[in-house]
């Protein structure tokens, strides 16, 4: 397995995502594509460059530490699977 | 072969604030589950994380009684994995530039000489909710209450060389973590966890042997326990000539031995990168002096001041002070009872042998300071005798009643009307003419047994100074 | 009643000196998105009963003396902004029923002052494209042209009438190129003044809640209201004094606008002529238009990807079946990760969140994400250099007309339609795309940027040029 393909089968399996069809097969060849189209930005001469951090300019924004009542009926509302105060999920095999 | 352990523990403690660090929900433990939960902390799409001031501070302050560099401008960065008890597929810490590093605590090692034990970094991050395994493997249940609590993350290098010292370590946390009034450190409720990195070495060799991790304990006991058990383990493995595999080890309290957990061969790849959605913390190097200048007083300088302040020795001092909650106990008991060393052979004699079988810590049991002042001052009004007033601690710590309830309802008052105990040595002396005669003849040393015989009529309550004086005149009358 | 003859300021006042109620323009707007929604899938959802109550309530309000600068107007909403009345889809096939369980603060200010939500609007499958193709409710119909994308669903409202004015959101250019598509004006503002509290963000550094109406002094309306410090956004910046959304514009006559030329060669010959059209207006004006120079566009617009991507492929993750949207069959819980994510986050969502983590895995990392945020920066200065020197720039925004709704295109050509607007995302710039002229039937505009907060600079002059000059598609709706 090429590098490519190897981060690309790495990928798939850590975003968990299904892929129907040949969905698989087109993501995996459009990202050769990409990785070619990305080369100007590879290019590019960084040296004595610094990384953006963060795109916005506030600083030590904070929240006083007042705590509200908690829980809105309506965000349970919202779960797929909620019984008896839990939310579920389906058994977890190691 | 001689082998040299090298363990290294990394530290996870809930902050002591109101609510969780990036929204408003209460951040203490309810039973009912889900019910602090908000947009935010169930990570709900445009819910945004809001940092909590107040966990800014206390991880600045923990960082600094830890003796760390402060970072002046640190940023939170996104980990990212998939687990059920993560909401957002993501925990917000830092792991670029945490707010401490490079700090360092002290304790004793095995030889009893002062060693200092390394703190790489100490950051803040948010925790995660809890699964249940529903029962018969239906499935898990999930409860996101403690999603989102604050942590501190406080992990040493790898200088630790035994479970005598790894227990030491966590001890000296706790007590400077108390004392710094970030966490209560409570490892069976949860507030304090640790896990443990333990690897052997040749004597003398410089490289690091293979590690395992150890998760699971839920005591400083069975952290030593564990690690105790690890140790063995690894050596046998070394011994008969296999390599130690490098994975996960889970301690099952019970069963007092390790299962395994994961195989640790590859790490995760969290593919940390700056959360874009919280501000950078900027911090002036005045502010952090202030912080280190206001630092709350530690162990160390509290027992000079019960010392120097209250006249205590200094093994009193270390004792009270060895927890910020025995501390606290003991100044509060003051406030109503003002006799520091009457207060203090009394909670190291009698409360603290109770509280440490009982496994409780000073600040939860229902023998409140208030109920100790009340025990005293009964006694110094002779209400009670000083050994009674033992006999009513034991109760009123069971019972969890007060010492005066205790005393009505057992009817244990001392007994001091002069008529009453008058009548009752008339006839103890009655009753005994053999240690009377001999009195007589000069073996003070009946009185003893004389008092003795008053008390046991009286089922202890006589007042004792009383049924001297009286057998003394009662004596020399006859 | 053609709501596309009021501004929002007259209506407003209409409704304060009772010439209609604030009922009556929500019905009229009602009945006319009805009758749009059948033909040109504008709304995901429409507002009903629930827009007449709250038109009562502010007519109710209004009748007792309250000023409100914003009675009655009738808003669209984006449906990746969150408002709890109606369903909140995201553009997802994953959230049919949801009902969010809090409002945007955007929406929660229009609501506070006087304006009332007539619909959600369509949007690409988890906001993810420029055109509306990816929408798992089809595509929205252009009014110029019906074999067309519109690029925008409330681009599509305003132009018919079917709303005054429309939040979205904006993150590579969706917005500003909706607004071209359809031949209205959007504005994307700086990063930092309106909160994006309920959007669902896919780009956390790029995306941003913007307004789109006919007018420039509409959006302005909006702006003012909408803007400033929010306590649930940590990047909108606190302005302790409000000064910053009563910023004067910036004297017009002799205005300098920088127009970088060399961008222009690479056109095609209608939209050349567009921009040259645009100049010479913006001379008759007495504006004087200079050379800039931004030669990054292309490694800007890469960079943007990357950023994007990485982002989003976190940003996603929540999406897991378990608190909200709909979980998928399945026996264990790495089956419902699975096909829940998949489901909801739909084809352009599955593609980015494994090219985000592609680009963010181990040895990616510092390779394409490490030096994105570097050209990122380089990119920035590129764009403040360019602003020195003249008070504005003019740029294009789109290359090609709207797509043709059979037309698909692969990954890369749809992603390179970004070129002009991307690399504004990167800057935080503000930047209004408005109408610059006709080629054939359909409109094409271009984009203002400028200093951060010139938002009322950029709809001034963007009003000047625009001037007598709106049109509207006829009998196309």
């Amino acid at each position: 397995m090429s590098d490519i393909e190897k981060g690309f089968e790495k990928a798939v399996k850590t975003a968990k995502v299904d892929l129907p069809g040949d969905e698989h097969v087109r993501l995996y060849q459009q990202l050769g594509i990409f990785a070619n189209w990305l080369e100007p930005l590879l290019a590019v001469d960084t040296t004595g460059i610094e990384p953006i951090i963060l795109g916005h300019n506030s600083v030590n924004v904070l929240r006083e530490d007042f705590a509200h009542k908690g829980v809105m009926a309506e965000l349970q509302e919202a779960a797929p699977e909620f019984d008896e105060g839990f939310y579920l999920v389906p058994p977890i095999i190691e | 072969m001689e082998y040299e352990v090298v363990i290294g523990l990394e530290v996870h403690v809930e902050l002591m604030t109101e609510s969780k660090l990036f929204c408003p929900c209460p951040n203490h433990f309810v039973p009912e589950p889900n019910v602090h939960t908000c947009p935010v902390c169930l990570g709900f799409p445009g819910a945004f994380p809001r940092l909590n001031s107040e966990a800014v501070q206390q991880a600045l302050t923990a960082s600094l009684a830890l003796n760390c560099d402060i970072a002046l401008s640190s940023y939170f960065d996104r980990k990212n994995y998939f687990y059920p008890d993560m909401p957002k597929g993501y925990q917000i810490s830092q792991y670029y530039e945490p707010i401490g590093s490079n700090g360092h605590l002290t304790i004793e090692d095995d030889h009893g000489s002062i060693k200092k034990i390394r703190i790489g970094r100490v950051h803040m991050e948010e925790d995660a909710g809890k699964l249940v395994h529903a029962a018969g493997g239906n499935g898990s249940k999930v409860d996101y209450n403690r999603a989102g609590v604050p942590l501190v993350e406080i992990v040493t290098e790898p200088d630790l060389r035994s479970p005598g010292e790894s227990r030491r370590y966590l001890e000296q946390l706790k007590s400077i973590l108390q004392y710094a009034g970030v966490s209560d450190c409570k490892m069976e409720e949860g507030s304090l966890r640790c896990d443990a990195n333990i690897s052997l070495r040749p004597k003398g060799s410089e490289t690091f042997g293979s590690k395992t991790e150890l998760k699971n304990m839920n005591s400083f006991k069975a952290v030593e326990k564990s690690l105790e058990h690890e140790i063995q383990r690894q050596s046998d493995v070394l011994k008969s000539g296999e390599e130690v595999i490098s994975q996960t080890l889970r301690w099952e309290e019970d069963k007092q031995e390790t299962i395994v957990m994961r195989s640790k061969l590859e790490a995760h790849d969290y593919r940390c990168f700056t959360d874009p959605e919280l501000s950078p913390l900027v911090l002036t190097a005045e502010a952090v002096e202030k912080a280190r200048a206001t630092l709350p007083e530690m162990a160390e300088a509290r027992a000079a001041r019960f010392k120097s302040g209250y006249n205590l020795p200094e093994y009193d001092a270390g004792v009270l002070t060895a927890s910020r909650c025995l501390a606290d106990y003991f100044e509060a008991c003051l406030e109503s009872y003002n006799n520091p060393k009457e207060v203090s052979n009394w909670i190291m004699g009698e409360l603290l042998a109770r509280l440490n079988a009982a496994g409780l810590e000073a600040d939860q049991s229902s023998f409140l300071p208030e109920h100790l002042a009340e025990l005293l001052q009964m006694i110094d009004e002779n209400l009670i005798s000083g050994k009674i007033g033992k006999e009513v601690l034991e109760k009123a710590f069971e019972s969890g009643q007060s010492p005066r309830t205790v005393v009505e309802e057992e009817g244990l008052l001392q007994i001091s009307d002069q008529g009453e105990l008058e009548e009752i040595v008339d006839k103890v002396v009655a009753a005994n003419p053999d240690s009377v005669e001999k009195y007589r003849v000069g073996t003070t040393k009946v009185i003893g047994f004389l008092v003795g015989q008053v008390m046991k009529e009286t089922k202890g309550k006589a007042n004792p100074k009383l049924v001297n004086e009286l057998l003394l005149k009662k004596l020399k009358q006859v | 009643m053609d709501l596309r003859n009021l501004s929002v300021c007259q209506a407003a006042e209409d409704i304060h000196n009772g010439e209609y109620t604030a009922h009556d323009l929500i019905e009229k707007t009602l009945e006319n998105g009805s009758l749009l929604n059948e033909s040109l899938n504008i709304f995901i959802h429409q507002a009903g009963v629930d827009a007449l109550e709250q038109a009562k309530a502010i007519d109710l309000r209004i009748e007792k003396g309250e000023k409100l600068p914003l009675a009655g107007i009738p808003v669209a909403v984006k449906d990746d902004i969150c408002y709890g009345v109606l369903p909140t889809t995201f553009g997802s096939g994953g959230f049919s029923d949801f009902y969010s369980p809090y409002t945007a603060t955007a929406v929660e200010r229009l609501m506070e002052a006087g304006a009332i939500v007539v619909g959600k609007t369509n949007l690409d499958n988890m906001s993810l494209g420029s055109s509306t193709t990816s929408s798992p409710k089809g595509a929205t119909i252009n009014p110029w042209d019906n074999s067309r994308a519109a690029g925008s669903a409330g681009a599509v409202a305003v132009i018919t009438g079917a709303a005054m004015v429309a939040l979205e959101s904006d993150s590579g250019g969706a917005l500003r190129q909706g607004a071209s598509s359809c031949g209205v004006a959007g504005l994307r503002p700086t990063g930092g003044l309106v909160s994006r509290h309920g959007l669902n963000l896919h780009s956390s550094s790029f995306g941003q809640i913007g307004v789109t109406a006919l007018t420039g002094k509409n959006i302005d309306a909006v702006i003012q209201v909408i803007a400033g410090y929010d306590q649930y956004d940590a990047s909108t910046l606190i302005s302790k004094d409000e000064s910053i959304l009563e910023v004067e514009p910036v004297a017009i006559e002799n205005l300098k606008i920088g127009f970088p030329q060399s961008l222009i060669e690479g056109l095609e010959p209608e939209f050349k002529a567009i921009c040259q059209e645009t100049i010479n207006l913006f001379k008759e004006q007495g504006f004087e238009i200079s050379d800039i120079s931004l030669k990054m566009l292309p490694e800007a617009l890469r960079a943007y990807y990357v950023i994007a991507q990485a982002e989003a492929s976190s940003n996603h993750a929540r999406f897991d079946g378990i608190r909200f949207g709909s979980a998928s069959e399945a026996d264990n819980l790495e089956e419902l990760y699975l096909k829940s994510r998949s489901n909801i986050l739909g084809r352009e969502g599955r593609q980015r969140s494994i090219y985000g983590t592609y680009l963010l895995n181990k040895g990616n990392f510092d390779l394409y994400y490490r030096q994105a945020l570097k050209v990122w920066n380089l990119v920035r200065r590129e764009f403040g250099l360019a602003l020195t020197g003249c008070e504005l720039l003019l740029m294009p925004v789109v290359k090609n007309l709207p797509p043709l709704l059979s037309e698909g295109k692969d990954l890369i050509s749809s992603w390179e339609e970004d070129i002009f607007c991307a690399p504004v995302s990167l800057s935080g710039l503000p930047a209004l795309s408005f109408p610059a002229g006709m080629i054939g039937e359909l409109p094409a505009g271009l984009q203002l940027v400028g200093p951060p907060f010139s938002e009322k600079t950029l709809t001034t002059v963007s009003d000047i040029v625009v001037r007598n000059k709106q049109l509207f598609p006829h009998g196309k709706a």
